[in-house]
């Protein structure tokens, strides 16, 4: 905590404040247009990041980050469409508020609650993260090498339908993270093209595998008509909302305190924090029955239930380099290029850097209820921009932040092939969120898998190297844990469609 | 499912290949890690297939069809943009593109209003991005004959 406040005037400084009001702006109106995910709106701009100080750069992508997720939210509200999966529970209350002419107030309790939400969880997050830092540095190459297993595993249950896709996703990314040369050994592998020489980069990866599927997609979506936005404005109800708001003690006390637990829990998601926090204020409440048709409570528990979730998901995240949500998979690359690596180091040796972007998000937060309550009068008018434009900005924006980076051609086609190849796997049922995870985290596994296997070599033979130690056991265990839930809950969910299709 | 079976044994050829493509590596020890890769691979893509036999999943209702002249339209403009990109440059290529896509694309609703508010929208664009990155930024871009 002394470490945080010891830095947190240089969040302050002009050129961060900038930078941090400007991407809360940006992150309220990307997380607002339908059609564009705040994955893949991080992911747009973590190039352009690489060429400004590593603080500054990352207070860009964590205040993004934290706007996108209150914005969206917006489209949520008005349209009935959440702008990002995190949202849903968000639109059962506040469409029907919506549709009762009460927008405004709607839009008005989600930023203040959002606001609440994220502000504890940001206290989680600052309380808890340096110490599980220090656990991380006893840490030596078997258990780093499983801490990128259960990593990969997570994210494979979190963002697929199915485990084995999700899994074979997440492994696919490490063989892919495995072209170019080898690292310890120097020897070409998989290099069938001169393109592939260097082996793939994070950027072009995260890029392609964002952005171009979700290019295709609004090209196929094109013409379709979205609902229009229900918004009347209502005058002077700002105070009397935030009494209002402030007064719904339970809902928000649920709302955060489910976030924050969820949030720390590599995996769970955003949108299992909000669809929880919103389904035990309903029955914590005297009148369950009026969730569903326009309660406020349900907006107040659902979005401070989201926000919450931000701080405490970059706790793994930047202690253990396991990201609790597909966003904060990207925003590990964006510490990645800066050269920034998760763990102790983040706390010890670049403590100036990783406080300020922490203090930084404590007044995204801040800045995000802020600028969403003024904005929220013109935000109507982000769901009319035309999918037309956004084809065009996204695969403009998308080839130069890949060809920034290193100013290399073979990036764009590179960008471009994977993206086309992951437009297809989307049409099977994969998501992106694995591979690029595959991606990063490759490297660690195979660094702390060869480096192991020279240990156990000279020692105790590489099966009890792996697969002893009481920390060893824990983080298979979690693998195994991780990747039984997941099974549990597609039996579960195949169960249900076939007694619906009977 | 057709569709899971279809992708299982795509993948299985691919790691048959790429395992066989193994043995052609200068040093066998950085083969290591890759083939322990393909091989939980092989095991995953095989379950897959099991699962597309044996479990039967309800079909749900398929959405509209696709629409493949546009999306062959939006990948061939893609493809000349990067074609020109070095050529004439990073902003004026990214211009055209812009152009050719709000024109092409959306050729349905074209009036002579809308034709001058996309290509002012499309100036706005590369303005605002020159602005950013080159100037504030100085970032390096493909400079080609022109911008």
């Amino acid at each position: 905590m002394s470490e945080f406040l010891h830095y947190f005037p240089q969040a302050l400084s002009f050129i961060n404040l900038l930078t941090l009001v400007l991407g809360v702006i940006g992150g309220l109106i990307l997380g607002a247009t339908p059609g564009l995910s705040p994955t893949m709106a991080v992911a747009l701009l973590v190039p352009f990041t690489f060429h400004m100080d590593p603080a500054t750069g990352l207070i860009l992508l964590g205040a993004v980050y934290t706007a996108t997720v209150a914005g969206g939210a917006i489209s949520a509200i008005l349209i009935n469409i959440p702008g990002a999966p995190a949202n849903i529970a968000t639109l059962l209350d506040g469409h029907p508020m919506a549709q009762q002419g009460k927008s405004q107030r709607a839009l008005y309790i989600c930023f203040i609650s959002s606001l609440v939400g994220g502000l504890i969880g940001m206290v989680i997050m600052i309380l808890f993260s340096p110490p599980l830092a220090r656990i991380a540095l006893k840490f030596g190459p078997s258990e780093m090498f499983w801490i990128a297993i259960f990593g990969i595993s997570v994210m494979a249950g979190l963002s697929s339908g199915s485990i084995l896709k999700g899994l074979l996703g997440g492994m696919f990314g490490l063989l892919i993270s495995t072209i170019g040369y080898s690292p310890l050994l120097g020897s070409p592998r998989f290099v069938y093209h001169d393109v592939l020489t260097g082996g793939i980069a994070i950027v072009p990866a995260l890029i392609g595998l964002f952005a171009i599927p979700q290019v295709f997609a609004l090209v196929e979506t094109l013409g379709h008509k979205l609902e229009r936005p229900d918004f009347k404005p209502e005058k002077g109800i700002l105070a009397k909302t935030i009494v209002e708001n402030l007064k719904m003690v339970k809902a928000l006390s649920i709302g955060s305190i489910v976030g924050s637990i969820i949030g720390i829990i590599p995996g769970a998601g955003g949108q299992v924090a909000g669809l929880i926090a919103y389904d035990q204020t309903k029955k914590f409440s005297r009148k369950p029955e009026s969730f569903g048709t326009g309660n406020p409570e349900g907006v107040a528990a659902a979005e401070s239930a989201n926000n919450a979730m931000v701080g405490p998901s970059l706790i793994p995240l930047l202690t253990l380099s396991i990201p609790g949500s597909p966003t904060a998979a990207v925003l590990l690359g964006g510490l990645l290029i800066h050269g920034l690596f998760p763990g102790p180091d983040l706390f010890i040796t670049n403590a100036s850097i990783t406080y300020t972007f922490i203090a930084s998000l404590v007044l995204a937060q801040i800045a995000m209820c802020v600028f969403g309550i003024i904005m929220s009068r013109y935000s109507y008018m982000v769901m009319s921009v035309p999918n037309l434009f956004m084809i065009a900005a996204v695969t403009v924006l998308a080839v130069y932040g890949t060809y920034s980076v290193q100013n290399s051609f073979d990036d764009v086609i590179v960008m471009f092939s994977l993206g086309t190849l992951m437009y297809i796997g989307r049409k099977f049922g994969f998501s992106p969120a694995p591979v690029v995870l595959g991606i990063i985290l490759g490297p660690i596994a195979e660094d702390n898998y060869l480096k192991g296997k020279l240990i156990a070599d000279t020692d105790v033979g590489v099966f009890s190297y792996f697969f002893t130690g009481s920390m060893n056991i824990v983080i298979i265990l979690l693998c195994v844990a991780s990747i039984g839930y997941s099974v549990y809950g597609e039996i579960r969910s195949y169960r249900k469609a076939k007694e619906a299709a009977v | 499912m057709k569709k899971d079976m279809i992708v299982s044994l795509v993948f299985l050829v691919g790691i048959v290949t790429l395992y066989l493509s193994l043995g052609f590596m200068d040093d066998p020890r950085a083969a290591t890690f890759p083939k322990v890769i393909i091989v939980i691979m092989g095991i995953l893509s095989a379950l897959l297939l099991l699962q597309s036999i044996f479990l039967k999943k309800p079909v749900t209702s398929k959405g509209a069809g696709f629409p493949f002249g546009r999306f062959f339209i939006c990948f061939s403009l893609i493809i000349l943009y990067f074609i020109f990109m070095e050529t004439i440059g990073f902003y004026l290529s990214a211009f055209l593109f812009f152009v050719a896509v709000t024109f092409i694309l959306g050729s349905a609703d074209l009036t002579a209003r809308k034709a001058v508010m996309r290509v002012v929208i499309g100036v706005v664009f590369t303005g605002v991005l020159f602005f950013l990155f080159n100037v504030l930024l100085a970032v390096q871009t493909p400079k080609g004959l022109l911008l």
